[in-house]
């Protein structure tokens, strides 16, 4: 690791990362007020739009939909549309930065010019990618406790749950994050990349929807990263989703050692 | 001892021609220029000398180093000036030699005061602030403040002015005094030929020149003035190197394609009042190693 490469990765990052961290705190701090205070209303529109029942259950992960008890509410928190946008936004948009973001805007010319391996520059973003990670993810679990302790006595704040959704959560955010080192490492255009990193969990968040009711989608949404989090049973039972997380992690650092591995054998311009 | 050591280098984008058998050698301390027009493949060379990219064939050696494998090592006694320079933009002049210091694990602060002082670079301005010609000098500040053993300049003086072109062109040859080596890379032949000892030509990938100027110069040809005592001393026949383009009463205007030294010796046996021997034509000897004639 390089103390300079450290400093450069930290001062280009720390802005992106607060901002998207504040943004999960808050949005999860408000999801986590509003929805059980609504829990009437959105009860009554959730028994009658049906395919409300099956988005939540393609995003929370449980069998069946089932009425929108606690579970259900304080799952949504973490499946949210904007939850995830934010989690993988950061992720996406720190993990494109370096190389492919370095060789769009052409400044891999100077960077590649200073003594340092590929690998070495490759590992000293990664360590503070996963520093910032874990800031971005704590920041959303310390805004989910800031909702439930303004509604203290109606939805208890249960810590190991809490420890696990967040801790399966940063393993998915990991997993997102090695597509995104794996695709930066490969592509020349930033935009390109990111794109093709979001039509990815696009793809991931469709095929979790049709397997509702399609048995090939079913049979091929093991594919699909939001297969490995689901907030529901992790609620309901309290207990560690050994499985789901040894896959989001594994996959997560078998793209990213194969996303080092060709970035230090490419040919490096700027285009 | 050889800086740069290239061997065949080859390197091909495809079924594009990159670069195709480039062999040229770097003595220490020289100020080797790089010539060839826009396309050439002067960047695609300096790209596999700084092991941005491997050869498709052959070798290139860096201060004994191999260029793809050892690229990390090489490049701590390398400075380089990239062709299209783009630097951060939140960085300010002093933000960068502190960075890079610290990638270099060398304190850059001083060294890099004294060359912005000279080339009268403000160094507490921020990159996305400056003027083009501002973040050139920028970036030479930060290829030479390490004081590297080889400089690597891609088309260094594109966005200066022409008081910083000489200024950086002192600063050159002062640095090649010291041993240094600058690796000069350009397609502006006035400038090499006012900076260089040593060039190589390169044109469509292939290196089609590579001598010491001075050779050059001998070899490229001098407009030749010879004023005679009277007509009748005029001779009938004049030596295969000396070539008249215009005769003018008792005046002669010649092109002289070889040595000047043998033009004295046969002017010396004639009836020659006046010589004047002109500035070697590298003007018209690069233009036709460009356009692909034989010179």
């Amino acid at each position: 690791m390089n103390r300079g490469l450290l400093a450069k990765a930290w001062r280009e990052s720390w802005l992106l990362t607060l901002l998207f961290g504040l943004g999960l705190a808050l949005v999860e701090g408000l999801l986590s007020y509003a929805i059980p205070r609504f829990q009437e209303q959105l009860s009554a529109l959730w028994s009658r739009l049906t395919f409300i029942q099956s988005i939540m259950q393609a995003l929370v992960g449980t069998e069946r939909a089932g009425p929108l008890g606690p579970e259900m509410i304080g799952a949504i928190v973490w499946v949210h549309p904007a939850v995830l946008a934010l989690v993988w936004g950061h992720a996406i948009t720190f993990c494109t930065r370096v190389p492919v973001g370095e060789i769009d805007r052409g400044t891999i010319d100077v960077l590649l010019s200073l003594p340092v391996s590929r690998w070495q520059l490759y590992g000293t973003e990664t360590v503070v990618w996963l520093a910032s990670g874990i800031a971005v993810v704590l920041f959303g679990a310390m805004g989910t406790v800031g909702g439930r302790l303004t509604l203290a006595g109606t939805m208890p704040i249960e810590i190991p749950k809490l420890a696990i959704l967040t801790f399966n959560l940063f393993a998915l955010y990991l997993a997102v994050g090695g597509l995104a080192w794996c695709a930066s490492a490969s592509g020349d255009r930033r935009g390109r990349v990111i794109a093709v990193v979001f039509a990815f969990l696009i793809g991931s968040l469709l095929l979790n929807y049709l397997a509702n009711f399609w048995r090939l989608a079913e049979h091929l949404s093991f594919l699909g990263v939001l297969h490995y989090y689901r907030p529901i049973p992790i609620l309901r039972d309290g207990v560690w989703p050994m499985r789901d997380i040894a896959v989001l992690l594994a996959s997560g650092t078998a793209l990213w050692g194969l996303g080092g591995m060709i970035f230090s054998r490419r040919d490096l311009r700027t285009v | 001892m050889d800086v740069i050591i290239t061997e065949s280098l080859t390197r091909r984008y495809g079924k594009r021609i990159g670069i195709e058998e480039v062999s040229f050698a770097v003595p220490e301390g020289s100020l080797f220029g790089f010539l060839g027009p826009n396309g050439a493949g002067k960047t695609t060379t300096i790209r596999v000398l700084l092991g941005f990219m491997p050869p498709t064939r052959g070798h290139a050696k860096v201060m004994g180093s191999d260029c793809w494998i050892q690229s990390e090592r090489l490049k701590a006694e390398v400075g380089y000036l990239p062709g299209d320079l783009r630097l951060y933009p939140w960085m300010s002049g002093m933000e960068a030699l502190k960075i890079f210091g610290s990638v270099r694990r060398r304190d850059l602060m001083r060294e890099g005061i004294e060359l912005a002082g000279r080339f009268a670079l403000d160094l507490s301005v921020k990159v996305r602030m400056m003027s083009r010609g501002t973040r050139q000098k920028l970036g030479l500040v930060l290829a030479m403040a390490h004081r590297p053993r080889l400089l690597v300049l891609d088309e260094p003086t594109a966005s200066l002015d022409p008081l910083m072109q000489e200024e950086l062109r002192r600063h050159l040859r002062a640095l090649s005094k010291s041993g240094h080596t600058v690796f000069f890379s350009s397609h502006t032949l006035s400038e090499v030929d006012d900076l260089c000892d040593t060039v190589a030509i390169l044109r469509e990938g292939r290196l089609v020149a590579h001598a010491a100027l001075e050779e050059l110069r001998n070899r490229s040809q001098r407009e030749v003035i010879i004023r005679w005592r009277n007509a009748l001393e005029m001779p009938q026949a004049v030596p295969p190197y000396l070539e008249i383009q215009r005769r003018d009463g008792n005046i002669w205007i010649c092109q002289l394609a070889g040595s000047s030294r043998e033009l004295v010796r046969w002017a010396a046996s004639q009836g020659v009042e006046d010589l004047s021997l002109g500035r070697p034509d590298l003007e018209s000897l690069f233009r036709r190693y460009y356009e692909g004639e034989p010179p």
